[in-house]
């Protein structure tokens, strides 16, 4: 924060809290990253409520976003992803998250690094970004951080007989889920040991009804393990969260079970073997009495 | 009254497609004054929340027309004032910006009396699937200002400023700002005379600071020995950020070095040198925080 500090000295900056004056050294947080493309790309995908919740420890970062209690999504980012990364403790907060991607899409196109810092409790988060293709440029974004907010705990019980899990091409569920009815209110999952294994249904207003099946022995199946039948429904606007990071995705897990309780896990593409990964939780929809 | 002028060249007429198609993105009207060697553009500051500023081009006739000819209505009167449709013009001109697949040969300006005065633009076109020449004709309808009310079609001056600096990068600046508008209304600029633009935006949530250093410093000609040159100067202003915003968006032109002149607390004045005689300037009014 040098030239912050100098204009804040000359008055230009008002803001005194989004200063922070210390030593380098004093950070809770300190990463860089060389490129910021897949970074800014993967918060994109999940910016779809207003408030986010960072936490970082040594394994890496979790950013979760929140949508009235019934959606919950994970970015996570492991160390191995950043230049440099440098953690004090296990520092947590809430921010802006469109505010964040918007600091990070500053310069448009042209590819940056980025510096993320953080001293602590009630600091700012600090972005220095700098472009690559100009040497003279540099911005420092500081944004408000709040105390974190509780996030929903989800969980599916490995344990649980009635657990199913599929692993799928990212791309191939991808172009699925593109050709769906996209007037459908809801969709309907039903992941089954016998015929038809894997099924996608969208129910709609009139009454309409589309279906995609998928056999185990098909290609775009990785991993097929189930033992008994789930059925359970979703609301279509919560799936449609999901899209962007299912578009980018090289790896998609799908997990569930007798509950209901959707678990999406997306493997992002990264150029080289570096891991990155967006988990979405999803509850189902009750069952009405019609059904 | 008479106005005839033809350009040649076909980097010439791309430029001024490209000054037309950047007066069509700020307004619905523009101002066109002719003089004797100098064609000028306006484009008037619009007074809503999402307005454009005031932008001016002023093109020296010499440059873009080999053959440029202008009589005024009286003998006395130096200039002809017109008023057309921004977005029509841009239409008209839109056939010089041409690629690969046909290629223009001359457009020729004519102030015409059809039904209605009207300026004409008639393009000479080669297509690849012919060798004959076509005429692409547009007939731009054109409201003649009379010299009683030219005072208020005066063409701006531009401010003096205490500082003037170059930014090299146009497309950073561009969709930094463009980016600015979301976070703050207002976006202070900063200079400084050891060469330095801050660009800072500020709210409740989050304050961004960009930083230019080593930008080229274009001293002002006059007042400077009085200041002391030796000694570091700084001025800074604050302007709204999507009045910024709409200009740098609005520019359709390749030019990737800007001019911004500071005015301590009045105004940010932008020059792009399209070439050396001809020059597109816009004024920022300063706001208050």
């Amino acid at each position: 924060m040098q030239h912050s500090k100098v204009l804040y000295e000359k008055g230009i900056i008002k803001n005194r809290k989004m200063l922070t004056q210390s030593q380098y050294e004093d950070y809770q947080m300190a990463c860089h990253l060389k490129h910021i493309k897949t970074f800014y790309s993967s918060i994109k995908a999940i910016c779809f409520s207003d408030f986010g919740t960072l936490e970082a420890n040594e394994d890496g970062i979790l950013i979760s976003v929140e949508q009235g209690k019934s959606i919950q999504a994970t970015l996570f980012i492991s160390a191995a992803f950043f230049a440099e990364f440098r953690i004090d403790g296990s520092p947590s907060f809430s921010v802006k998250i469109n505010v964040l991607a918007e600091c990070l899409s500053l310069f448009g196109l042209s590819d940056c690094s980025v510096r993320i810092l953080y001293k602590g409790e009630g600091s700012p988060l600090l972005l220095l970004l700098e472009p690559h293709d100009d040497d003279q440029v540099s911005t420092e974004c500081s944004i408000k951080t709040t105390n974190m907010e509780e996030l929903m705990e989800y969980d599916l019980d490995a344990n649980s007989s009635s657990l199913n899990t599929i692993f799928m091409r990212g791309p191939d569920l991808s172009n699925i889920f593109h050709e769906l009815d996209k007037a459908a209110d809801e969709f309907e999952l039903t992941i089954s040991p016998l015929k038809p294994h894997f099924r996608i249904t969208t129910l709609g207003v009139m009454q309409a009804e589309t279906s995609v099946e998928v056999a185990k022995s098909s290609d775009m199946v990785i991993l097929f393990n189930c033992r008994e039948t789930t059925v359970a429904r979703y609301k279509s606007q919560q799936i449609k969260l999901t899209n962007k990071a299912m578009q980018v995705a090289s790896k998609v897990a799908i997990k569930t079970d007798a509950s209901g309780l959707l678990e999406l896990h997306f493997m992002m593409n990264a150029d080289d073997q570096k891991e990155m990964y967006v988990r979405y939780f999803i509850t189902p929809l009750l069952e009405t009495e019609d059904n | 009254m008479k106005f005839y002028a033809e350009m040649l060249d076909v980097l010439y007429m791309r430029e001024f497609h490209a000054i037309a198609a950047t007066l069509a993105k700020l307004a619905k009207d523009c101002i066109m004054i002719l003089a004797q060697e100098q064609m000028h553009f306006i484009v008037n500051e619009e007074h809503c929340s999402t307005s454009s500023p005031l932008v001016w081009v002023s093109i020296a006739s010499k440059d873009y027309f080999p053959e440029f000819q202008m009589t005024p209505a009286r003998p006395e009167q130096e200039f002809i004032v017109l008023v057309m449709s921004a977005m029509h013009l841009s239409r008209a001109l839109a056939v010089l910006r041409s690629g690969s697949s046909s290629s223009v040969h001359s457009c020729k300006l004519n102030l015409k009396q059809i039904q209605f005065p009207c300026i004409s633009v008639i393009a000479s076109v080669v297509s690849p699937s012919s060798s004959e020449p076509r005429e692409v004709v547009h007939d731009v309808p054109v409201t003649v200002v009379p010299p009683s009310d030219w005072i208020s079609y005066m063409l701006p001056k531009v401010p003096n400023t205490q500082i003037v600096l170059g930014i090299p990068s146009l497309r950073l600046l561009r969709s930094l700002i463009d980016k600015l508008k979301n976070i703050s209304p207002s976006l202070i600029f900063h200079g400084s005379t050891a060469g330095e633009l801050n660009l800072v935006a500020e709210s409740d949530m989050a304050t961004i600071t960009t930083r230019f250093s080593r930008v080229l410093l274009h001293k002002p000609d006059q007042e400077q020995s009085e200041v002391g040159a030796e000694a570091e100067a700084d001025v800074s202003c604050s302007v709204d950020t999507r009045k910024a915003s709409a200009f740098f968006n609005a520019l359709q032109l390749p030019n990737e070095e800007i001019m911004i002149g500071i005015d301590s607390e009045r105004c940010i004045c932008l020059q792009l040198d399209i070439r050396s005689n001809v020059v597109l300037h816009s004024i920022l009014p300063a706001v208050c925080i």
